[in-house]
């Protein structure tokens, strides 16, 4: 507290000049009083000042990011999110805006994206400077099927990664609730970043109901499906156990066009919740039974076929991240303790994980040029024994 | 006269005259101009001769009144003299000024470096305080004796190992050149003979097809044999002249640190802990408000109570510790007495610990 304290009062010395040519009226009356409104301007305005915006790099549905870099330091990137003005949100910030920022300015942690600066430019757009990750997310990582090959120590270091900023923000009561393979970043340094905190929330108290209509639905829990409203952690672990099969398959491994597919999905793979093995799950608003015959739980077996790549205690992991009831589902405490992260193989240190992008096509494409110059090479040599024919001749 | 100001090899210029004697080289084809570095003032081989062949004398040029001596006059390279003297200038200054960008840490640095001497050079050529510029580059000289003849051993090291891989490949390309005329010979060689078995064996008498097929087997064989035999000894060579070996100078020294963390076991939680300062989390608070929470409609969902103990305590505590008059950023924890915060906050428990 001491500290904002000092730091806005120096920052407020720092600005008399500006505030006092900026508002002339008051520039004289008192010597360190400052109408908030300016000091506010003034403050945003230096914010401001310390970055440059470069050219676009990507642009979605509520927001804009661009490349940038620190004014006084040009090799030091950040990006920034220009959100774009929401037309359901006339009155002030939209929600996303004030979720990220609220919850990215409290958590700091080496796999959660490191928010630098917010500040509004002209238009009243606000503007959030957030790290540069130049080597894309963990989709592209999973898509590129003919660039990028990685194995179970890969894997396992991701989901470590994942699973330790998972568990971070649980510890300090914050639930993601969009975890997904296009919201993991990868930074420079090899490590993952946890991003998008436009649907984060902080727990809730007890019986204050939160909304169901979160998360990406080919990474949302059964539980909100039915419309649960009491909801934990757990539905974030759901999403890493999402990322953890996907990790696998190279492919989504529940997906549907719409909800209702998306949860046939879930049932096809891992069985239809019956009071059985989810005791109450009747009393959720929303339960239905698909059409009998009702599916049994999916068996480990049965999930070995499809990710013994993982080995027996990874598939354990998985089907423990991926249980139908979210009370027998791993805390994202539990998934940091379980035995897979002990067992060999140890996972791969951050800087040597496989990447996407420029850096991997870029080297086959290197590849390809060295073995066409190679064939010059010997070509070459040919040509000079046979010059030597001649001459002998 | 080319662009760059190089002269080739004679002046041609027929009507250039010595700014001294006024011969002109239509009258004499041979005349040869020459140039003192005190100066820079020209004049031809035979005035040089002529004026200080008695020993140091003053610049025959008017209102130059610079004492020169014979020993130091040289032909000029450049036709154009103030790219002489400039080129003399720069290569006094990178004789002192011999740092390399390996020397420094980052390319700012050196980048800084090169652009405070470029000052000092431009102002040594433009003759703008020129007795500054000489004052800095002596004492630079003079502060880094060592520094600079070392920086020159390495360059001069750099020069000769250059040197020698030109060389090594020189002579690698030579002895090549032999082998294959070598194995050409050779192959000539067996050719004739192989013809010459050929016609030894159609006279015996035999199919002569099966027989010519089977010689140029054998031939190509031999030849086969032949070239691996050869290529194995030309690398064998080039390895012991050691020019095959590709050598970096100047790289940095890569620290080799990584081998300690390997020791360590995975941490899954990355160093950090969720121990909590202030507080132990009891299994059950014995609050029957929220015991309506275990009912189907709340539980199934997930929502679990502990996560809100754990909240509403870590919420109770927060803050302890931190001390509005303390501005130091790492302001000891307060020692509070976990045991006393624990029981204010959880009236309910009779069992602090």
């Amino acid at each position: 507290m001491a500290k904002l304290q000092e730091k806005t009062l120096t920052l407020l010395s720092n600005n008399k000049s500006t505030i006092s040519t900026a508002n002339s009226p008051f520039s004289d009356t008192s010597n360190d009083y400052a109408p908030p409104a300016d000091l506010a301007a003034a403050l945003n305005e230096q914010e401001k000042h310390k970055y440059i915006r470069l050219k676009q790099i990507g642009s979605g549905t509520y927001a804009n990011v661009y490349k940038g870099h620190l004014r006084a330091d040009p090799s030091s990137l950040v990006a920034i999110k220009k959100m774009k003005v929401q037309t359901d949100y006339k009155e002030g910030l939209s929600m996303d805006s004030i979720r990220e920022i609220k919850f990215l300015q409290e958590l700091s942690h080496p796999n959660i994206i490191a928010l630098h600066s917010v500040f509004s430019s002209k238009d009243q757009n606000i503007n959030l400077v957030i790290e540069f990750m130049p080597h894309g997310d963990l989709e592209m990582v999973i898509k590129d099927h003919d660039h990028v090959a990685y194995g179970l120590a890969d894997v396992k270091a991701w989901m470590g990664m994942l699973g330790r900023a998972t568990w971070f923000c649980h510890e300090n009561f914050v639930l993601h609730r969009d975890i997904k393979p296009s919201n993991v970043l990868i930074a420079a340094d090899g490590q993952l970043k946890l991003s998008d905190f436009g649907l984060a929330r902080s727990f809730a108290d007890p019986y204050q109901p939160m909304t169901h209509l979160v998360i990406t639905n080919w990474y949302r829990p059964p539980e909100l499906f039915y419309k649960a409203k009491y909801y934990s952690g757990v539905v974030d672990v759901w999403s890493c156990g999402c990322v953890l099969a996907q990790l696998v398959l190279r492919s989504a491994y529940i997906h549907g066009e719409t909800d209702m597919q998306v949860l046939d999905a879930i049932v096809q793979a891992l069985g239809q919740p019956t009071e059985e093995n989810w005791p109450g799950v009747s009393k959720l608003e929303n339960y239905v039974m698909m059409k009998p015959p009702t599916r049994p739980l999916t068996s480990k077996a049965e999930m070995m076929n499809l990710f013994g790549t993982l080995g027996p205690v990874g598939v354990d992991l998985l089907m423990a991240m991926l249980a139908l009831d979210p009370r027998k589902r791993l805390t994202s405490k539990q998934v940091l303790e379980h035995e897979f992260f002990k067992i060999a193989p140890r996972p791969t240190k951050a800087a040597d994980l496989p990447k996407k992008g420029g850096g991997e096509k870029q080297a086959a494409e290197d590849l390809k040029r060295k073995a066409t110059l190679l064939g010059e090479g010997r070509g070459g040599k040919v040509a000079k024994k046979l010059d030597f024919g001649a001459a002998r001749r | 006269m080319q662009r760059n100001g190089a002269v080739p090899a004679p002046f041609e210029d027929a009507e250039e005259e010595c700014p001294i004697c006024h011969s002109k080289r239509y009258l004499r084809k041979d005349m040869k101009f020459m140039i003192n570095p005190e100066c820079y003032h020209k004049m031809c081989e035979s005035c040089v001769d002529r004026i200080f062949s008695h020993g140091p004398a003053a610049c025959p040029v008017a209102g130059c009144n610079k004492t020169l001596r014979r020993a130091r006059f040289r032909k000029p390279t450049f036709r154009d003299l103030q790219m002489e003297r400039e080129v003399d200038i720069r290569r006094r200054v990178a004789e002192v000024f011999n740092r390399e960008e390996v020397d420094f840490d980052t390319l700012k640095d050196y980048n800084d470096y090169l652009n405070d001497v470029e000052d000092v050079t431009f102002n040594l050529i433009q003759n703008i305080d020129v007795e500054e510029a000489e004052a800095k580059l002596d004492a630079y000289a003079a502060a880094n004796k060592q520094l600079i003849q070392s920086n020159m051993k390495r360059a001069k090291e750099g020069v000769d190992t250059f040197r020698a891989r030109q060389e090594a490949a020189k002579e690698s390309a030579q002895q090549r050149r032999k082998a294959a005329l070598q194995e050409e010979e050779e192959t000539r060689r067996e050719e004739e003979e192989e013809r010459r078995n050929l016609l030894k064996a159609l006279d015996a008498g035999g199919d002569a097809e099966v027989l010519t097929r089977q010689s140029q087997e054998a031939m190509r064989y031999r030849a086969q044999i032949r070239k691996e035999a050869l290529a194995n000894e030309i690398s064998a060579n080039e390895n012991a002249n050691g020019s095959a070996q590709f050598t970096i100078r100047g790289l940095k020294k890569h620290v080799e640190k990584e081998e300690e963390e390997e020791e360590k076991p995975y941490d899954p939680f990355d160093g950090l802990s969720d121990k909590r300062e202030y507080f132990v989390l009891q299994e059950d608070y014995g609050w029957e408000n929220y015991d309506r929470l275990n009912k189907p409609e709340y539980s199934a969902g997930g929502y679990n109570i502990h996560e809100y103990y754990n909240r509403a305590l870590c919420e109770a505590f927060s803050g302890l510790g931190v001390f509005i008059g303390d501005s130091s950023d790492e302001a000891p924890p307060a020692v509070a007495s976990a045991g006393a915060a624990l029981a204010a906050a959880s009236p309910m428990s009779d069992d602090v610990f």
